[in-house]
């Protein structure tokens, strides 16, 4: 009886929360088809965003793509020893995959937790309430400008992203097991599809991060701990988001091949 | 130019206080747990927190990581009909590399973020202080429960994900690519040895003692408010993040 | 002819609280520690929604009005918060031009740029700060931050102005200037005015009608002056602050 009580009230709270974050959600995408905001505010967002997140997706994604090629390159000269194919397969799988997927992750913890933590600070300070005080309706004032600046940058970023690590990958590549530049860095393999799939995924966890983190913010209650909550759930849930997308992106994406 | 080198100067200094902080962290937890000066009721405290709790959003993660992944070599198994290659190809991925960064990526946001909040609430209420003028020492109380608590949540929740993540890959196998559970099994029994495992583990118990360092580290050095912990939080999530991939890369060239 | 009727029930906070507040009044509000004062300004300015009854301000039902409908209202409620709640991204001068922009922007207010910064500049002499409009909030002292709250709060001349714990955390002499500050603009714009305080001396001198909130409900609705003498014991004893009694 009891239990079942319980589990009533977790079903009506993850029902009251997904009714939320689609207000939100909907909210963000009106506020964002509406020219009417400020500008200087989307620019500092988008330096927020995008500049002071490229250097970890340049460290992070370069590493990546070192160990990547180490792998594969490792595996490969046990079975076949035949290492030419290595860096077309690799270019296309992340052009389609790790390169946004992981840029993605990266950008979670960054952006998102950034968002969470501005807004859930604006929150327990009162000063969203001081927002709608004034006339202003907090989510298309805070969350549509860092909406905008993650879906451009999100994009942007995994292009820096995938370059960097195609660049340390052919480095460990040459180093570690002397394949020549101008046969690893082989574009030929990679279709349009691909690229496709990949900017599809780069735009839809760009809007997943900011919409995710900036619910988590605004429903941030308690003082300075409700802070680190929120930021904490921020990380967790776009983290979450972009893997499940990322799942069924790809799904999607090779069932659609298969009938093409 | 000078203005240039300035701000160079300040953020390798910055780096600098930041690692050097950690280390010294972690220099102080070991020497205190050598001495086996730790609090016995908050390690269980710390590991249901840390542990039990994680153990939905963990599962989850590795079951969309083992379909992600499956997914992904399907495209190169169908194109050179190589279904026996499936659960090596899987197994080998879940198991040294994906599994422990992704999941070592989860585990940051929720338990990481989550301890440095925590600690940092601690430090911006006075609690800290407290601690020291009631003579307890905040290191054996509050820093080596907790590290020791995330090293031994992520073994086992590393244990779990890469069970999940491989029975996650059988099913979208069979699902999306027409692969029967008896081949996949096969082809992941036949390839797959103990070494890879192993190396996966202890990549990932690495992982989380970065995790608790950072978390720790940033959590301590809290100032300012909600504000201060909201940022910290963040902080200690981009440093877990940066370190998991770079000593990730270094854990794969040492332990081929 | 501005009226606020309010009729909140939130269980387990507020137990039918029936409350009318007339233009230009004076209204105080006190009550002990967590007794929702707080709340209850929230509710009366629509942030918060309360579980049942209605809440109206100049006639217009907060809980049958739209998104947008409510922010108009809200923007013509001047609202000072407990925590000043300043814009931390912005300078002093952008904090108070704030509202002012907004109303703008919604078309209640025609004003061009130099109107606005006259405003601001008036306002901000007005609570002494003149020279600190190129300031941080975070380069403020807290006596400061409160007055500029204050000026932002005021810079719409709204008809309504909320005042939550407007002195609290500061010294007898701050005090004194932030009530002088409130005085005057009291008898500049003719609003009607509420205000929490636990400073419950000052409030009443400030104050023509005081109200007191315990468990849920208003136990004191009358003038200031007869608050010593008041029926319930309660009240008694929250006034003079004696340690025996009911509370």
């Amino acid at each position: 009886m009891k239990s079942d009580q319980r589990k009533n009230s977790w079903v009506a709270s993850l029902r009251s929360q997904a009714r939320q974050l689609s207000q939100i959600a909907m909210l963000v995408c009106v506020g964002a088809l509406r020219a009417r905001r400020p500008k200087g505010e989307l620019l500092r967002q988008l330096y927020q965003v995008g500049n002071r997140s490229l250097l970890f997706v340049l460290v992070t994604l370069g590493f990546t793509g070192m160990v990547l090629v180490f792998q594969s390159c490792l595996q490969l000269s046990r079975v076949t020893g035949d290492l030419s194919q290595v860096g077309g397969e690799f270019i296309k799988y992340l052009v389609h995959e790790f390169g946004p997927s992981l840029t993605a992750m990266m950008l979670a913890t960054r952006v998102g937790a950034g968002i969470a933590a501005e807004i859930g600070s604006m929150v327990v300070t009162e000063q969203v309430d001081a927002l709608r005080m004034c006339g202003v309706e907090p989510v298309e004032y805070l969350l549509v400008p860092r909406f905008l600046a993650t879906l451009m940058m999100t994009l942007l970023l995994a292009v820096f992203g995938v370059l960097s690590a195609v660049m340390m990958g052919a480095f460990t590549a040459h180093q570690t097991f002397h394949v020549p530049y101008s046969v690893f860095l082989d574009l030929s393999k990679v279709r349009l599809t691909d690229v496709l799939t990949g900017c599809v995924k780069a735009l839809s966890y760009g809007a997943a991060i900011p919409i995710v983190s900036g619910f988590c913010g605004l429903s941030t209650h308690g003082g300075s701990e409700g802070v680190g909550w929120a930021t904490t759930r921020a990380v967790v849930s776009s983290s979450f988001a972009v893997i499940v997308l990322d799942f069924l992106i790809s799904a999607l994406a090779l069932l659609s091949w298969q009938s093409m | 130019m000078t203005r240039a080198l300035l701000a160079l100067g300040m953020v390798v200094l910055s780096i600098c206080r930041e690692v050097g902080g950690m280390a010294l962290l972690g220099f102080y937890t070991f020497v205190n747990l050598i001495q086996g000066r730790l609090d016995g009721k908050e390690l269980v405290r710390n590991l249901y927190k840390m542990g039990v709790v994680s153990v939905p959003i963990v599962s989850l993660t590795a079951l969309f990581t083992g379909g992600t992944m499956v997914i992904q070599s399907g495209i190169f198994v169908q194109r050179f009909q190589a279904y026996g290659l499936l659960g090596w190809g899987t197994g080998y991925a879940v198991l040294r590399e994906v599994g422990p960064i992704l999941i070592g990526l989860m585990f940051s946001g929720r338990v990481g973020a989550n301890n440095a909040a925590d600690l940092g609430s601690m430090v911006v209420t006075e609690q800290v202080d407290g601690l020291r003028a009631l003579a307890i020492e905040p290191i054996p109380y509050l820093i080596v429960p907790r590290v020791l608590a995330m090293m031994l949540s992520m073994f086992c929740l590393l244990v779990l994900g890469d069970a999940v993540a491989i029975g996650g890959g059988m099913l979208f196998g069979k699902l999306l690519l027409g692969v029967d559970y008896a081949s996949f099994y096969a082809s992941f029994v036949d390839s797959i040895k103990l070494w890879d495992v192993t190396v996966g583990l202890l990549k990932g118990t690495f992982f989380a003692l970065m995790i608790a360092l950072t978390s720790c580290h940033y959590g301590l050095s809290v100032k300012g408010g909600a504000v201060g912990v909201g940022q910290s939080v963040n902080d200690a999530v981009v440093a877990a993040a940066l370190l998991i991939m770079v000593s990730d890369d270094i854990w794969t060239m040492v332990l081929r | 002819m501005k009226k606020l009727h309010l009729d909140p029930s939130k269980p387990p906070v507020f137990d039918g609280i029936s409350l009318r507040i007339a233009q230009g009044e004076t209204c105080g509000l006190c009550g002990p520690g967590a007794s929702g004062k707080s709340l209850l300004l929230k509710i009366i300015c629509g942030l918060i929604r309360p579980e049942a009854g209605t809440v109206a301000v100049a006639g217009q039902d907060l809980g049958a009005a739209s998104p947008s409908e409510l922010r108009s209202i809200q923007s013509q409620i001047g609202y000072l918060f407990q925590n000043n709640a300043l814009f931390d991204s912005m300078t002093v001068q952008e904090n108070v031009a704030f509202p002012l922009r907004q109303r703008v922007r919604l078309g209640q207010e025609a004003l061009d740029e130099p109107q606005i910064l006259d405003r601001v500049s008036e306002s901000l002499r007005g609570v002494g700060l003149a020279t600190h409009a190129a300031k941080m909030p975070s380069q403020l002292s807290g006596g400061q931050r409160k007055r500029v709250a204050l000026a932002r709060a005021v810079v719409t001349r709204p008809p309504l102005l909320i005042y939550d714990e407007p002195t609290a955390g500061l010294d007898p002499v701050t005090t004194a200037k932030i009530y002088d500050l409130l005085r005057a603009e009291q008898k500049l714009t003719k609003s009607t005015t509420l205000i929490v305080s636990s400073d419950i001396d000052a409030l009443r001198r400030f104050a023509d009608r005081m109200l007191m909130v315990y468990r849920g409900t208003l136990c004191y609705d009358g003038p200031s002056a007869d608050m010593d003498d008041s029926a319930s014991p309660v009240v008694r004893q929250f006034v003079r602050g004696e340690l025996e009694g009911p509370l």
